[in-house]
């Protein structure tokens, strides 16, 4: 029973870190449940996609009711995330475990030097989330509805929203399949993907992008996740004590965002990254 | 005065609160499942680290009317993965309603993409 609480304590605290730095459960659970408990990467990777999927829910419908997500946009992206799910999840199974390790290392690197530029450019204008928002009921999103717009007839009009015009959509398409084979191989959301490319490549408002990634992520890992799940990789007695800890700790971070100045907790947290990405490699190099 | 919304805006935005709908009810009820499948999970002394049993489709029913840890905690986890299915599921029921045929075209590939992932990995195991 100790263990099962230190699990669900980890994933509490999981969530709310990274309900307040907008980190997706992935990126903790993974090292934690790998490098704090013995799991083999693969197993961890099966029980994050599902913490993944729990917070995105609750959020993503949050974020539909206050028409912040692009459901048409996301929706025609993430037959291309899910595209990539099936296929990262056959290739997770071939891959060798220090591999994954090793990329896992990789993914903590880019987050943390993101987290790092993040800091920097903090006081000067908003910045990319360095992954998807797991706030289980989002605090910052707008509460009042964008204006009555008339929307465009043409299909890929249509997927445009008010005040802004969807550009490059096969190059988001390629994009998207590349989110969802990393989703499946290091059981993330595919934020540090989906956001950058919709908003940067493909002209969303930042706030869109992310809650319209987040509604997406949903369809990602429970694609990436059934694979996972038929082949039995994912621990039902690891996945149940972390789940509801991360969804727990991403409830409690939402509404603690707004009163916590997180400039310090995020500087802190680079460290923490980086440390966690030695250790993960380490591993990776069959030295840990 | 205000102008009112054209109507497929109207529709749209009745798509979208019906999807959030089935999210919150989906996550919700996966939650609870879990909860109650840990609590008991911890109550009968098991450790997470202990060998799990494996999804048997066959023993689930019995296994939840018993109130046995597996037989929630695999519900939970089946309902939380099938949740953002049955978003999709409820978007090409609203399209096809709305008569909007790409979306429902791009909704009916997504389930036929999801289908392809459990087809690929029960063929593998």
């Amino acid at each position: 029973m100790e263990v099962g609480l230190l699990m669900l304590g980890a994933g509490v605290a999981a969530g709310v870190f990274g309900s307040l730095l907008g980190l997706g459960g992935g990126t903790l659970i993974v090292p934690l449940l790998t490098l704090a408990f013995g799991l083999p990467v693969r197993e961890a990777v099966g029980v994050s996609l599902v913490c993944v999927i729990m917070t995105s829910g609750a959020s993503a419908a949050v974020y539909l009711e206050r028409e912040v997500a692009n459901l048409r946009l996301g929706m025609v992206l993430e037959l291309f995330t899910a595209t990539g799910a099936v296929v990262g999840g056959a290739i997770a199974f071939l891959l060798d475990e220090h591999l994954l390790a090793g990329l896992f290392t990789v993914m903590l690197v880019y987050v943390s030097v993101s987290m790092a530029r993040q800091r920097q450019a903090a006081e000067k204008a908003p910045a990319i989330p360095s992954d998807e928002a797991t706030n289980a009921t989002p605090t910052d999103a707008p509460s009042e509805p964008p204006p009555a717009a008339t929307r465009a007839t043409t299909a890929v009009g249509r997927l445009s929203g008010p005040g802004y015009t969807v550009r490059r959509l096969r190059f988001g398409a390629a994009g998207s399949v590349f989110a969802g084979i990393l989703s499946a191989l290091l059981g993330i959301g595919g934020g540090i993907v989906k956001v950058p490319l919709m908003h940067l490549a493909m002209g969303v408002p930042l706030r869109i992008a992310t809650a319209t990634s987040n509604l997406m992520m949903g369809i990602t890992a429970s694609t990436s996740a059934i694979v996972y799940l038929a082949r039995g990789g994912i621990d039902p007695f690891v996945a149940a004590p972390t789940a509801v800890g991360v969804f727990l700790g991403a409830s409690v971070g939402s509404r603690m965002a707004h009163r916590i100045d997180v400039r310090i907790l995020r500087w802190l947290f680079v460290v923490v990254l980086l440390y966690t990405a030695f250790q993960m490699a380490r591993r990776a190099l069959g030295i840990a | 005065m205000t102008t009112a919304p054209p109507a497929a805006f109207s529709e749209d935005r009745a798509l979208e609160l019906a999807i959030a709908r089935v999210l919150t009810l989906g996550t919700y009820v996966s939650v609870a499942l879990l909860v109650v499948g840990t609590l008991l999970l911890f109550a009968a002394g098991q450790s997470p680290l202990d060998p799990a049993p494996v999804l048997s489709p066959a023993a689930l029913l019995s296994d939840v009317v018993a109130l046995r840890p597996a037989g929630l905690i695999w519900l939970g986890l089946i309902g939380s993965i099938a949740t953002p299915a049955a978003r999709v599921l409820a978007a090409l029921v609203g399209y096809v309603r709305l008569g909007d045929r790409v979306m429902a075209g791009v909704a009916l590939a997504i389930l036929v993409v999801i289908a392809a992932g459990v087809a690929s990995g029960t063929l593998a195991s």
